[in-house]
Order: C-alpha cells, then structure tokens, then sequence
C-alpha cells in the first residue's frame, strides 16, 4: 500500500525534518482510507512543506505562495467527488495567504487543511513568522520580533471552523488518526501540526514539544463545545494536540444548488441551448 | 423625414435614469427600430449627475451621436450641462415644477431658445393625476416621448407589462396609465412638434444587450461551467447576470474574497476539467497577475475579461479609457504564452468570447478578453444569435499510461492533459519549471525543452489566429486607412458613413484579435494606404507602438482621446477632414 503514494523522487527535506513525518501520516492516512491515488488531489504551498508535491503520487497543484487554499475549493467545486487537501505553512496561512484563511473557513468547504507550522519561514533562512514568539531574535528580526504571534486555532474556533485540530509531527501514529478524521469531516478541516525546523528554529526542538504536549482525548475531552475549546487553545504552559472541536454543518458544495444533480464536471457542455435567455433581451 | 433620432435622458443618480432609458429604447426595439445605448455615472449611489442616451435608427447602429434630437432633464443641472449637444430643433423636455430654471432670463415656453425648444410638461402632476406616485413622473415623460415620435403607446405598454409584471397587474396598469396620460398631455399640448420618424421595416428578430451581457451569453454558450469573480467596475454586471442564471444553467459563480483568490480558485476548477472564466478591471487584474504567469506555466485553460476603466490607480472608475493594452499584454514575471482578444462590438462580445474558450481549452493558455467600461455597458441591437452551439472538448488525453506524460513535447507544443479522478493520469501541475510528468527541474536541457515547447504552442496558435481574417471597414480601396482595436469599432463605422455621405472615401482595421500579433494582415493592410491614422483611447497609441514593434511601420498621425468619454462619431469626421 505504501507505494502507491511515492513517487520516484528522493525527498529533499534536511535530515530530522518535521516534514518526515507529516508525509509518512498522510500517506498511512490514505492507506487507512484506502484511497486510490487519482481520486485525491492535494493542492500545495511555496515552502519546504509544499515540496512534498514531487514525492507524493496523488493528483497534485503545486501553486503560489499562500495560495494553496483557493485551488482547492476551485478542485472540490468543479468535483466534489474527490479528495482535496491542501498544505500550507504558517507563513503561507497566517502571512501571505490569511485572507483566505479567514474566508474560506467560513464557507465550510470541504478540504482538509493541513498547516506546517513551524513559527519560520524557512524555506528563505529562517525569517519570524505570524506565528513566531514576540521578542525571537531571527534575520528579519535582529532585535526580537515585535509583533505578538497570531494564535490559529483560537482564531478559527471563533471563526466558524467546522472542524479544528492540532497534531505534532513527532507524532506520526497520532497525526495519521487526525488526518483521517479530518478527510472523513465533510467540512473545513483545518489540522495545525507543530512541526520543529532542525535549522531554523533550534529552539523548538522535538525534545522542546515532547516536554509539553498532551494528547486531548487521554482526558476524555468531547470536542463538542467552542468555549472549552478556546481554552484549550489558549494554553501557553502545555500544547494539547487532538481534535478541538467538530461541529456536523452542511459543506459548501451541499449548498449549491448547481451541483445537486452530481459534479459540475460531469455536467455535459457538447450542445447548449442559450434560447430562453435571448427571450428577456428582445 | 427623419431615419434616426437621438433621446438624451438627464438626471441625478438614484432617480433610476438607467431604467426608465432602458424602458424607452426596448419600445422602440419593439417597434422593430435599432438602438444604440450609452450611459454615464459618476462614482455614487446617489447624487451626481446621470445620462442614458438612445440613438434610435431604422438600420443597425453602432455608437452615440453628439447631437441630441430630444432632451428629457430630471434635474436642473441637465439644462446647463447639455446645452451644448443641442440643435436649433431640439426638443427639451422637462417639469418646470422639478426643474426650477435659474437661467439668467426665463425660458419662454415654445418660443425656440438659443439651444432647443421648450416643452414643459408637469410630469409629476401627470402622474399623481393619473393616480400613481410622483416618483412615475418619468414614465409620463416617455409617454411623451412616444407621443412625439409618432410612435403607438402599446410597445411602452408592452415594455411596461415585462418590467413590472413580477408586481402585479395593478402596477403594470398603473404605470401605463401614467404613460397614456403623458401621451394625452403631448398630444393636447405639442402636436405641431411631433417628430416626422420613418416607421420600421426590418422585423427581423433581434435583442438589445449590453457587451457584458454578449459576453456572459457567450461563456455560457462556449460551455462555461465555473465563474468567480470579486466586484469591480466595469465587469461586475457580469457577475451580477451569471450568479442570477446560475441555478438554472447549472453554474457554479463563486463571489471570492478578492482577486487573487478569484484566478487560483477558478485555475483548481479548470485542472479538475471544467471551463472557467473571470472578469475584473485593471486594479483587480494586478492582484491576479501571478497566477497569470500560473496559467502559463502549468499551462491551464483560463478565459479573463478584462474591462479597462480610467486608471493609473484608482483613477476615474465609471470612466472608459484603453490603457491598458500593453499592460495585459506584459504582465507577470517571466515569458509564456498568452492571448489576447478586444472585441468591437456586442456581436464580437459573443462570439469572440465563446471562442476564446475553445482556444484556451486547446492550447490551454490564459485568454484575455480585453474590453472597456463603454463596451460593457453599452447596449447595441444585433440580430439574434443562434441559440444552439456545440462544444467539442479538446486537448485531452482519454487513455493515459502510467506514470502520465503531461507536459509530453509536441509538434505543436501541445501536450494532453488528464484531469483528477481519472485513471492512469495522476500528474502533477506545477507553477515551478517542471518535467514531462510535473516534477520540479532546474535541469538546463529540460528547462530549455519546456520553454520551446510553450513557444512552440504560442507559434501554432499564431498559424490558427492568422487564418482569420480581420475585417477591414468602410472601402477596403481607400487611400485613407485608420487602425483601431477594441470597442472604438463603433464610432468609426459611424464615422465611415458620415465621410461617405460626404464623399470621402476611408476604411479601417479594427483588431478584434491583438496577441498573437497579426503582423501580416496588418502589414498587408497599411501598405496600399496614402495616408494613416490611428485612433485609440489612451494618451500614448499603445497599439500604434506594438504596430511599430511588429512591422516597423510607424503611424504618425494619431486621434487619441482620454478624458474619460468615448469617441464621438463626429470628432473621428472632424480630425479626418482637418488633415484630408
């Protein structure tokens, strides 16, 4: 099963990568999904994440930086038939793309989102990122970052977010179970994963992470209520990872009606009839 | 005998000027006349001042006409502001109630003015006389107008029955009563000034639309299937008539939240195998830029109109100006192939638009239709189209092997394309420079194949376009030559005419396709030419510099015009005489 999603390109990722791990849990997603490679599309950032793309073998749109959410809502109008993930980093989400993190949310499209977060933008050498601790001394920010970092998942909990996870990608068994979870969600998922960046961000190491992150559901946390789940969000001592909160809401395409009668791509266009819409110009 | 009449209504914004022209030139429309429809707006909801003017003729008619046969002003600012564009026969009509005239000596009722005659009509106690409110005064003014140009109320009843008939029949007998008693009051009161009009003959079928209209008839027919748009003057009426047929023409039209999303979103939807389209003006063009680039390099269909507006920035947003041609032509980083279509006219805005999807899908490129505020809203009677087209799907591959080739090199530079769910097709589309399969290479000899290759593309697409032949206007055999784009294609050919009637003989190359160049007919055309003008609406000839570029020939003489209005018919005949 693990073939079916590899391709014949070596991954490039620098060793000890969080990267490793995020790929090894979507792959083991899809196996568990049994999900045949042409029925997924995953829709990529610019970032050392998003160079998954020539690694994995699924139907692939590696696009612009932060622009990875847009297509695929485009993929999942034309064919909601399909499987359709984007990935994207915290600079790309957070950053350069966070327009469409806070309106595309609100739509419930139903994509899974997966975010690389790993408070750098690495892929440039190491830059702060909307998610980067106020006073991190990075090249952009020799004196300490000045901005407070923005909190994700607190923002897509009062958001409209249908489903709101956190995962850590030095937990590989863990993350696949969220990933799983968040494809069968017919909604907007969106998975925050804490990856650590051997290069860029030493301080943030796996040991740093192992040290504060718990998992949700040991406590018998049900995931049903937004007020708990901003709390949990807002926990600075310790990270929960798991599910926050999912809510069962109609997904977008469920409330077009164009689409009712199957996929717009299925929809034939070999004869069109435009007669009864002259009628109103005469 | 008259064979045209031009009606200018005048009035401040939020008096519903637009609809109550519309209402007036669908009458004639029904009395088998065609119109030719040009509005102007300020940037406002309400306030500001507004026109709708109707160049009504026996024959097809293609642009406005300076002067005004018939003026109807709603506010006292139309009296000032027009009074240049009247004659010594003008008709002005107007509520003296309304229209408290602060001219320096009054206007003596009937008694010819310096500008027009006065016909002062209560349009307001018309109609609360006639039951109705007073905001109906305008429907009493047309009942006027029908009267004066000899036209029978029943096709403003008719057009009054189509437009309030979602109200109830109450409305729709109320507001032609209103009508009727505006006819009675012109006739009583202004029967010596009735308008000798030629009745209409050519009953063939036609519609009156606007160009953006011809351009969502179009997308629809060329089997667009997915629309997303953000709002932006001029374009947004498109997105306003295609979100209305959505549900019943089996439309996704997605109202994103803000250009960059509009082009990625509707590049997803055209991978995953559907035809898309987009409309915007400049400013939102920019923000879709380096998806442009996107489109070129993962080589996926995309058809964008693009209405241009007064820019730089935010400029003069309900303003007409072409200057934006040779930013389309260059925008985005890098060099990949590209289209560009202006169309001229309404006609051209459906067919060229349900064409640009046929070359987008074969070539799988972006296709920019280039058009303009005057275009868009503009609204022109043409011939009904066919209702029926076929579509043939292009340039993909039905029975992929696996691992697939999608970025296969080509004879022609075209390469099949599989789309998502289908078997054997996984592939990767890739904004980086790519391999055959998708994957990312910097590698010299496949950089340098994929650059060929997309050239190669854009070098078919050349022998395809250049088959077709641009229209040359007016005598082909003139000595006089004028090259033109886009929608200035009106108000030349009404130009040619009135030079005809005068015995000056003048043609034109309007090009309605600009990318791929079509160096060839262009060459062809200006050299059997004594003497050459070129007429755009922009203050630095884009198109005379892309002719230079092209041919070497360089066109000194130049009609250029940017303050925000289109040409006039009578300017072109102006600056032709001067210099014949």
């Amino acid at each position: 099963m693990q073939n079916k999603y590899t391709t014949p390109i070596k991954p490039t990722f620098c060793p000890g990568c969080g990267n490793f791990g995020i790929m090894q849990a979507m792959k083991d997603a899809f196996a568990q999904l049994n999900l045949p490679s042409e029925k997924i599309v995953i829709s990529y950032d610019v970032g050392c994440n998003a160079n998954m793309a020539d690694f994995i073998n699924t139907y692939g749109f590696h696009g612009l930086h932060g622009r990875s959410v847009p297509p695929a809502v485009g993929v999942k109008l034309a064919n909601h038939k399909l499987t359709c993930l984007a990935l994207i980093g915290d600079g790309g989400f957070y950053g350069e793309g966070a327009q469409h993190f806070l309106s595309l949310m609100r739509g419930n499209h139903d994509i899974t989102v997966l975010v690389h977060d790993n408070q750098r933008y690495s892929l440039t050498t190491g830059q702060m990122s909307p998610t980067t601790p106020k006073g991190t001394i990075t090249v952009s920010t020799p004196e300490g970052a000045i901005e407070e970092p923005i909190n994700p998942l607190a923002v897509s909990l009062v958001n409209h977010c249908t489903f709101a996870a956190r995962g850590f990608a030095g937990d590989v068994v863990h993350l696949q179970d969220l990933i799983v979870k968040g494809i069968e969600h017919k909604g907007f998922s969106l998975i925050e994963i804490l990856q650590p960046c051997v290069i860029w961000n030493k301080e943030r190491s796996y040991e740093w992470y192992r040290e504060r992150v718990y998992k949700l559901e040991n406590e018998g946390y049900a995931a049903d209520n937004r007020q708990e789940a901003l709390t949990k969000a807002q926990q600075q001592d310790k990270l929960a990872i798991g599910v926050f909160y999912k809510e069962e809401k109609k997904a977008y395409h469920q409330e077009v009606s164009s689409l009712d009668n199957g996929p717009l791509v299925e929809q034939a266009i070999n004869r069109i009839d435009i007669g009864k819409l002259l009628e109103e110009f005469k | 005998m008259k064979n045209t009449i031009n009606i200018k209504i005048a009035g401040s914004a939020g008096e519903g000027i637009k609809s109550v022209g519309l209402m007036l030139s669908k009458s004639f429309l029904k009395a088998s006349y065609f119109t030719f429809d040009y509005m102007e707006y300020p940037s406002l909801i309400r306030g500001g001042h507004n026109t709708y003017q109707a160049n009504i003729s026996l024959s097809p008619i293609w642009s406005q006409a300076k002067k005004i046969d018939i003026l109807i002003c709603l506010n006292k600012q139309g009296l000032k502001l027009h009074k240049d564009e009247l004659k010594k026969d003008s008709l002005v009509i107007f509520d003296p109630e309304t229209v408290l005239v602060e001219a320096e000596k009054p206007l003596e009722e009937k008694k010819p003015a310096n500008n027009g005659l006065n016909l002062t009509i209560p349009l307001k106690k018309i109609a609360t006389d006639a039951g109705g409110l007073p905001i109906m005064a305008n429907l009493a003014g047309l009942g006027a107008v029908m009267f004066l140009t000899g036209m029978d109320i029943k096709y403003l009843f008719l057009v009054i029955e189509q437009n309030f008939s979602k109200k109830g029949q109450e409305m729709v007998e109320q507001n032609q009563k209103v009508a009727a008693f505006g006819f009675e009051f012109a006739e009583r009161k202004y029967s010596e000034y009735k308008v000798d009009l030629q009745e209409a003959s050519n009953k063939q079928e036609k519609i009156l639309l606007t160009g953006n209209e011809a351009i969502s008839l179009g997308a629809i027919a060329g089997g667009m299937k997915f629309y997303s748009a953000y709002p932006m003057t001029p374009a947004t009426s498109i997105l306003h008539y295609l979100a209305s047929k959505a549900k019943e023409q089996g439309l996704v039209v997605k109202h994103a939240e803000d250009e960059i999303s509009v082009i990625n979103m509707a590049l997803g939807a055209s991978f995953a195998g559907v035809r898309v389209m987009t409309a915007t003006s400049g400013g939102g063009f920019a923000l879709m830029s380096e998806a442009l680039g996107m489109a070129g390099i993962m080589e996926l269909p995309i058809v964008i109109v693009e209405g241009m507006r007064s820019g730089p920035s935010s400029g003069m947003p309900t303003w007409h100006d072409q200057g934006d041609l040779n930013f389309v032509l260059y925008a985005s980083q890098g060099e990949f192939p590209r289209m560009i279509i202006s169309p001229g006219d309404v006609e051209e805005n459906f067919y060229l638009t349900k064409q640009a999807f046929y070359f987008a899908e074969k070539y799988q490129l972006p296709v920019i239709i280039l058009t303009d505020k005057y275009m868009a809203e503009s609204l022109t009677t043409i011939k009904l189209p066919e209702s029926v087209s076929e579509n043939e799907k292009r340039s993909f591959s039905h029975e992929p092997v696996s691992p697939f080739e999608r970025y296969k090199d080509s004879e022609n530079g075209i390469s099949l394309r599989t789309i998502p769910g289908q078997d054997k097709g996984v592939y990767l589309s890739n904004s980086y420079e790519h391999d055959l399969f998708g994957f990312a290479t910097e590698e010299i000899e496949m950089r340098n194949l994929m650059v060929e290759k997309r050239l190669r593309k854009f070098e078919t697409l050349k022998k395809e376009v250049c088959q077709i032949k641009q229209h040359v206007l007016g005598d082909p055999d003139a000595e006089i030559g004028i090259v033109s784009w886009g929608s200035n294609k009106g108000p030349i050919v009404e130009a040619l005419k009135i030079l005809e009637g005068k015995g000056t003989k003048a043609s034109c190359l309007n090009l309605n396709v600009i990318w791929p160049f079509p160096e060839k007919q262009v060459v062809d055309y200006l050299s059997g030419k004594k003497f050459v003008i070129d007429i755009e609406c922009n203050s630095t000839a884009q198109l005379a510099g892309l002719i230079r570029q092209h041919t070497g020939i360089e066109i000194k003489e130049r009609l250029l015009k940017y303050d925000g209005r289109p040409f006039y018919p009578e300017e072109i005949v102006t600056k032709l005489a001067e210099l014949n």
